[in-house]
């Protein structure tokens, strides 16, 4: 570990981007309020302005006149070891780079770049929490962080076509789309595969899945590393090119849709080359063309009480798709479905992003915040929680577990899927 | 010094507003230099749409209808406190009729006064504002912890001014001349201060809301 490492990834990362929005602070400690993991535990070093102030320091010091002074007189030192493993506790397991905070701030600081800025220069020093370095390496060793190796991607995929009986192209050069799915669904929400298959070859839709641009996880993202997140990026751009797709699109997994959608072609030019979508935008698609033969209001003939939809930070307030599931759940659920307050841009986020779920001393707070979800979903009288992410859905499914609800977890594509009529 | 109003009034006042609009400039320099990497990633809205509602957002909704976000309203006299608080310096500083003659003299032009009864009824509101603020600094768990000497010196350094200038219009405690001279003092140490600390969010204020609304605007969600 060096601290120097961690404060030249600082210094290197500060253009005037980012310095501007820096100097913008006035300190008013508004953006506490919007944090989840501060509401749910009223601990002040939660509140975002505080996550970052190490980057702050390092830019002052580095930068500043006055902070040149302030370290000169002692009223500020020099950043230590001991205070990057400390930021490190706070920003891994404290945040989810929610980005909430930033439609708190009176002075509209985009808090979540900063905060992954911070993550840059910690990763860049060693400083990542033991449980999510581990999964990078195996993310590095096997493909994937879940163990998702690709024998275990094969016999699992092949498992899937045959139970729910739908066909899965592989490695189909010259379709339109590739669509990469997550380990977490691969592994854990297996009829999330079998429920966009369903769908796509409904539309009829030219689609693919590849065998090597397999994993769209990105634990590299997670831990801010530049070069692991590039690494990871890459294999799936080189995949697309190979089968020579015009359109990537993420299934249901958020960070990986940030890092794809948002990101990759500040590393990587070429992601240019391709639309990259996430799939609640081609599920709006769909249905709003009229391509899919669905059943309105098969929620309410189901009869299932109230439906709510939770909405994932990275794919609705920091990914756009805010409108479109709206559009489907009000054409499937007129009457059971119901907001939560707040919703979509004002979303609280799970608790369980940015890679904290995979932190076992984050659990404590995870589930403390988790209850801001409960309290939530209770008041509109929901008994299923829909969503587009599968990451908040581990989080729900194991604060589900943790709380002993009775609430049903599912996802988006597997409520489209559900209501398809049956062509004869 | 405090003796000699006259230099207070002129060279000293002077020197400060000449060290306030260089740091500023300096400070608005340096952050210029560090930078600017293109943005190359394909929207889907316009950053424009996301940088109008933005600035809107910032001066209309923020901070007077703290209730617009429900979330947020947990303490809702703090930003009432820190909106009148800003709306109360803004009306003085630019639309009291004593500092247009300072503004008169400086840029060789004016524009229109706001009366004095509502300017002073503006002065109190901002006075008490600050004062709920500086209660809400010491005793607020975040905002004790992101305090330091900086931040206890912004308020001090702000409030000085006011307090003076309030002292003065209604001729209490010390003879006007004298209360005059603290006041142009007050009014020039935090001239100077301005471009070392935090209160020049004022500049940067146009950076992070622009940038608010482009990151916003260019994901089609409502900043
Ligand atoms: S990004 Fe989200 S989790 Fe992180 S500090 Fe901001 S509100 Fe909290
Ligand atoms: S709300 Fe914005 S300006 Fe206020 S402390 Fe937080 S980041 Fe700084």
């Amino acid at each position: 570990m060096t601290t120097q490492d961690a404060m030249n990834t600082f210094v290197k990362d500060t253009g005037g981007w980012v310095a501007s929005q820096l100097e913008a602070c006035t300190r008013c400690g508004i953006c506490a309020d919007a944090c989840h993991f501060y509401t749910a535990t009223g601990n002040p070093e939660y509140a975002p302005v505080w996550k970052v102030e190490l980057l702050r320091r390092a830019y002052e010091q580095q930068f500043t006149f006055s902070g040149k002074i302030k370290l000169a007189l002692g009223i500020d030192k020099k950043i230590t070891d001991a205070d990057l493993n400390h930021w490190s506790d706070l920003n891994y397991q404290a945040c989810t780079v929610c980005n909430k905070c930033s439609i708190a701030c009176p002075m509209g600081i985009d808090l979540g770049s900063l905060l992954a800025g911070v993550r840059s220069g910690l990763a860049a020093g060693g400083f990542v929490p033991e449980d999510l370095a581990k999964a990078v390496q195996l993310q590095l060793d096997e493909g994937s962080p879940l163990g998702m190796t690709d024998e275990v991607w094969e016999d699992r995929l092949e498992w899937v076509e045959d139970d729910w009986e739908v066909d899965i192209p592989i490695d189909v050069e010259g379709a339109d789309t590739l669509v990469i799915f997550s380990s977490i669904e691969v592994m854990k929400f297996p009829t999330n595969i079998a429920a966009i298959a369903q769908i796509l070859n409904a539309a009829g839709e030219n689609w693919t899945v590849s065998s090597t641009a397999r994993e769209v996880v990105n634990f590299g993202f997670y831990e801010g590393s530049e070069e692991h997140t590039k690494q990871f990026l890459k294999t799936l751009l080189d995949g697309a090119k190979e089968l020579g797709v015009k359109r990537i699109v993420v299934t249901e997994c958020g960070h990986a849709y940030d890092a794809l959608r948002w990101h990759a072609a500040h590393m990587l030019p070429e992601a240019n080359n391709f639309e990259i979508t996430h799939i609640t935008g081609v599920l709006g698609e769909l249905v709003g063309a009229g391509r899919l033969n669905l059943k309105p209001g098969f929620y309410d003939e189901l009869d299932a009480g109230t439906i709510t939809f939770h909405d994932a930070c990275k794919i609705q307030r920091k990914g756009g798709h805010i409108k479109e599931p709206r559009e489907i759940l009000n054409l499937l659920a007129p009457e059971s479905f119901k907001e939560m307050t707040p919703n979509q841009e004002q979303a609280i986020c799970c608790g369980g992003g940015g890679g904290v779920i995979a932190i076992k001393d984050a659990d404590p707070i995870r589930f403390k915040s988790f209850e801001l979800k409960i309290d939530q979903v209770n008041k509109v009288g929901a008994k299923t929680v829909a969503m587009s992410c599968s990451n908040c859905r581990l989080q729900y499914v194991d604060g589900v577990g943790h709380f002993d609800l009775d609430w049903k977890v599912t996802g988006l594509s597997q409520m489209v899927a559900d209501a398809l009529i049956e062509e004869e | 010094m405090m003796q000699n109003p006259t230099f207070i009034r002129g060279p000293f006042f002077q020197a400060a507003l000449l060290i306030f609009v260089a740091g500023m400039l300096y400070r608005l320099v340096r952050v210029l230099m560090l930078g600017w990497s293109k943005d190359n990633i394909p929207p889907m809205g316009s950053k424009a749409t996301g940088v109008t509602q933005s600035y809107l957002k910032g001066l209309l909704i923020w901070p007077f209808i703290p209730w617009v976000k429900n979330t947020f309203s947990k303490n809702p006299v703090i930003y009432l406190a820190g909106g009148l608080f800003h709306l109360s310096l803004f009306t003085i500083v630019f639309f009291g009729a004593p500092h247009m003659l300072v503004f008169k003299s400086l840029l060789g032009f004016g524009w229109a006064t706001i009366p004095l009864p509502i300017v002073d009824w503006m002065a109190t509101a901002g006075i008490v504002a600050m004062i709920a603020l500086l209660i809400h600094r010491l005793t607020n768990p975040v905002l004790k912890l992101i305090s330091g000497l900086p931040e206890w010196l912004n308020w001090l350094f702000v409030f000085l001014p006011m307090i003076t200038g309030y002292l003065m219009t209604h001729h209490l405690f010390l003879p006007y001349e004298k209360i005059f001279g603290l006041h142009v003092l007050s009014v020039s140490v935090l001239l100077i201060w301005i471009p070392f600390s935090r209160i020049s969010h004022f500049m940067f204020y146009f950076f992070s809301r622009t940038i608010h609304g482009q990151e916003f605007g260019k994901r089609g969600v409502k900043p």
